[in-house]
């Protein structure tokens, strides 16, 4: 599309006319001419001179550092423009020093850390400082045990904070989790860890094998599917408990379940009539309705996670699997890819978008790779979000829509990547192992 | 005797060799015939839908991350005096030098002021052009100032009245203008229209951050370009909610658009 298309919006003002001496007015406008904000984030200070807390301090900082530059939402003034005297509380800063160059910033999160016997205390602000007269937007208080653990956490909720404010309500990601599969042990068993790689650990040790790992919205419950004595079929684990909790079996290959996004209801594919179909059943494993009958299989089955309305999966029906959409009922089938070869849907938390792994070029000789790419579902318009090469697969998305995990082979063996639903910013997560589909928590 | 029969196994050997090579290369040979003949079995089963173009491309604009910035290109051509002082360069004095008593200094100067058959070359006189005049800058660029894209150019400001939420609370301003900009979908307008007139919403912010009472207040005579502008703000669930020290319980925000393309 050659055409070029330019809008433009202003901002004015507010004002209150005497009759509306309490309305304030903003006149704005979007598009052109927004910048990420310049943030700066000096590191935290010592408040006391307990020996522990130059360790847990570097938890801190390091940790807050990577929440802020892995939001997207920043330009992060690197720490070597930065003033000699970086402030610990309000009363040390020097806007000047902060707002002019080199740092040229716009914000300023700056605090302290103090630990007093088992506890530690940190003092967080965040200021506007090319606003002088009122440059406080955040201020917060944090008091938790003095263990790295901790810290890292309240680390997490005070960069959470910061992004809510500056990000419009943006839901943070500090604190979410991934579930993903790992052949770490000997086995590919289902693990889980922080959003940042941190704290990787098993959940199952069932000592088969356990794929399509899926979180239910409330985070409560993990089903996945497993082979067993009879088969493949669908498992669910407690987090609550920490302990498998029974579930029906259904005979035939039952795969990839899926989470309606009232958790409710449970997706899937099973092969239970002979031929690979979709299947929508209650949480609990009762009322199964089958709601494809088509020759060719069909299997990942994901929902709508804003209406819970639709269901995107992949269908070979046509030769090659593609992504096809449909109302929760069955009916209304759409196509959404028209070519190679695609798998994996993932739908967006706004509804507008799904997440998939598509070889748009397959057959012998065709130059096809596989990689992520992003499709507006209304105008079925799509971007490619990776382009290094490897095989790129499994895609899901976070809670705030602005970031997808997925799995590549781009550095050797499979490993669990992410990046910004953009494309950008492409991170390692993982290394030990080989580690597989992964799936983001819904909070 | 015994080296006869030696011989005679040594050549039933043999024999089964060449039977054995022979039908080896059969085989060879008739996976290579096999594999010229039939089309490729499964890939064809699989790829027989190949046909088709693509559908498109689109720009990771509609992807909800923030957009590419756009720097200001121009911050002259506005006539608001600039919040960035450039200060007059002083005038610098040079010492003045002091003629050194020298009778082949003074022979050297004389050459020079002798005149010469060239013509006197012209000094190029340096237009500086991009120099900031003290006092006639524009506005810092940036988010808050003018910018301006694709020859169309817009503004904006924040002005005190009564009320001061513009000026406190800058960062939210931005936010709004940041979270609609997002959730604009250019697609939503009829390809057809090239330029439109500029439409104007307006809508409340609430105490939590969600959108209300969002209205067209000024048409741009085009439907779908009002609806577009419309649906930006009613896609949004929350701007997040307000300052925590601000006393009001809403805010009221003014939008205009320009469409063109």
């Amino acid at each position: 599309m050659k055409l070029f298309l330019s809008w433009i919006i202003a901002i004015l003002l507010l004002l209150s006319l005497p009759t509306w001496a309490q309305q304030d007015w903003i006149r704005t406008g979007t598009g052109l001419g927004v910048e990420k904000v310049r943030l700066a984030v000096p590191d935290f200070k010592a408040s006391t001179q307990d020996p522990k807390t130059p360790e847990l301090l570097k938890v801190f900082n390091d940790t807050l550092w990577n929440d802020l530059d892995n939001a997207g939402i920043f330009d992060m003034v690197s720490k070597s423009f930065y003033p000699v005297e970086v402030p610990g509380a309000p009363p040390d800063v020097k806007f000047e020093a902060w707002s002019s160059q080199p740092p040229n910033a716009s914000m300023l999160a700056f605090g302290n850390l103090g630990i007093s016997g088992a506890n530690a205390t940190v003092q967080g602000w965040l200021y506007d400082v090319k606003n002088v007269t009122s440059p406080q937007v955040l201020g917060k208080q944090y008091q938790d045990a003095a263990t790295s653990d901790a810290v890292r956490t309240i680390a997490h909720k005070f960069a959470d904070e910061i992004i809510f404010r500056l990000g419009g309500g943006i839901p943070g990601i500090a604190e979410s989790k991934i579930f993903f599969v790992s052949s770490r042990s000997g086995h590919k068993e289902i693990w889980a860890m922080d959003y940042d790689g941190a704290n990787q650990h098993a959940l199952t040790h069932l000592g088969s094998i356990s794929l399509s790992p899926r979180i239910s919205p409330d985070g409560s419950r993990l089903a996945f599917s497993s082979l067993t004595k009879t088969g493949w079929e669908i498992l669910m684990y407690s987090l609550d408990l920490d302990r498998m909790v029974t579930f029906p079996k259904f005979g035939g290959t039952n795969l990839s379940p899926a989470w309606s996004a009232d958790g409710t209801k449970l997706a899937f594919s099973s092969s239970r009539s002979g031929d690979s179909e979709i299947y929508v059943m209650d949480s609990s494993g009762a009322n199964l309705k089958r709601i494809t009958s088509f020759k060719g299989p069909d299997v990942s089955p994901v929902w709508n996670r804003k209406t819970g309305a639709q269901i995107a999966w992949v269908s070979g029906r046509s030769g090659l699997p593609q992504i096809y959409t449909m109302e929760a009922d069955g009916t209304n089938v759409q196509r959404l890819t028209d070519e190679g070869y695609a798998v994996s849907p993932a739908w967006s938390p706004n509804g507008q978008f799904l997440v998939f792994s598509w070889i748009r070029h397959y057959g012998p000789g065709a130059p096809g790779a596989q990689d992520i790419y992003i499709m507006d579902i209304v105008s079925k318009q799509w971007v490619q979000l990776t382009h290094d090469g490897g095989r790129n697969d499994f895609p899901s998305w976070s809670h705030d829509g602005r970031h997808i995990i997925f799995q590549s082979s781009r550095a050797g063996g499979e490993q669990i990547w992410t990046m910004l639903a953009d494309g950008t910013n492409q991170k390692r997560l993982t290394t030990a192992g080989s580690n597989t589909q992964p799936n983001w928590s819904w909070k | 005797m015994a080296a006869a029969e030696i011989f005679f196994e040594h050549e039933r050997w043999g024999r089964n060799l060449a039977w054995s090579a022979g039908f080896h290369l059969a085989v060879a040979a008739s996976i290579l015939v096999y594999t010229v003949i039939a089309p490729g079995g499964r890939g064809e089963g699989w790829g027989s839908g190949g046909g088709g173009d693509a559908i498109g491309v689109t720009l990771v604009s509609t992807v909800p991350l923030p957009a590419n910035p756009v720097q200001t290109q121009n911050v002259l051509a506005n006539e608001s005096k600039g919040l960035s002082q450039s200060l007059p360069k002083p005038e610098v004095k040079e010492p003045e030098a002091i003629p050194i008593p020298d009778t082949n200094a003074k022979k050297k100067a004389k050459a020079e002021t002798t005149p010469t058959h060239q013509k006197p070359q012209p000094e190029p006189v340096e237009e500086a052009n991009n120099v900031v005049p003290f006092g006639q800058g524009g506005p810092v660029s940036g988010p808050y100032g003018v910018f301006s894209a694709g020859g169309a150019k817009g503004g904006f400001g924040v002005t005190g009245g009564g009320g001061d939420f513009g000026t406190r609370y800058a960062w939210y301003v931005r936010v709004v203008q940041q979270k609609v900009s997002e959730n604009w979908l250019k697609y939503e307008v009829d390809p057809r229209i090239t330029e439109a007139q500029r439409v104007y919403i307006t809508f409340d912010v609430l105490r939590d951050g969600r959108p209300a009472s969002v209205q067209v207040e000024q048409s741009s005579g085009v439907p779908s370009l009002d609806q577009s502008a419309v649906r930006a703000i009613q896609r949004i669930d929350t701007f997040g909610p307000l300052p925590s020290d601000y006393s009001g319980n809403k805010v009221s925000v003014e939008f205009w658009f320009d469409y063109k393309r």
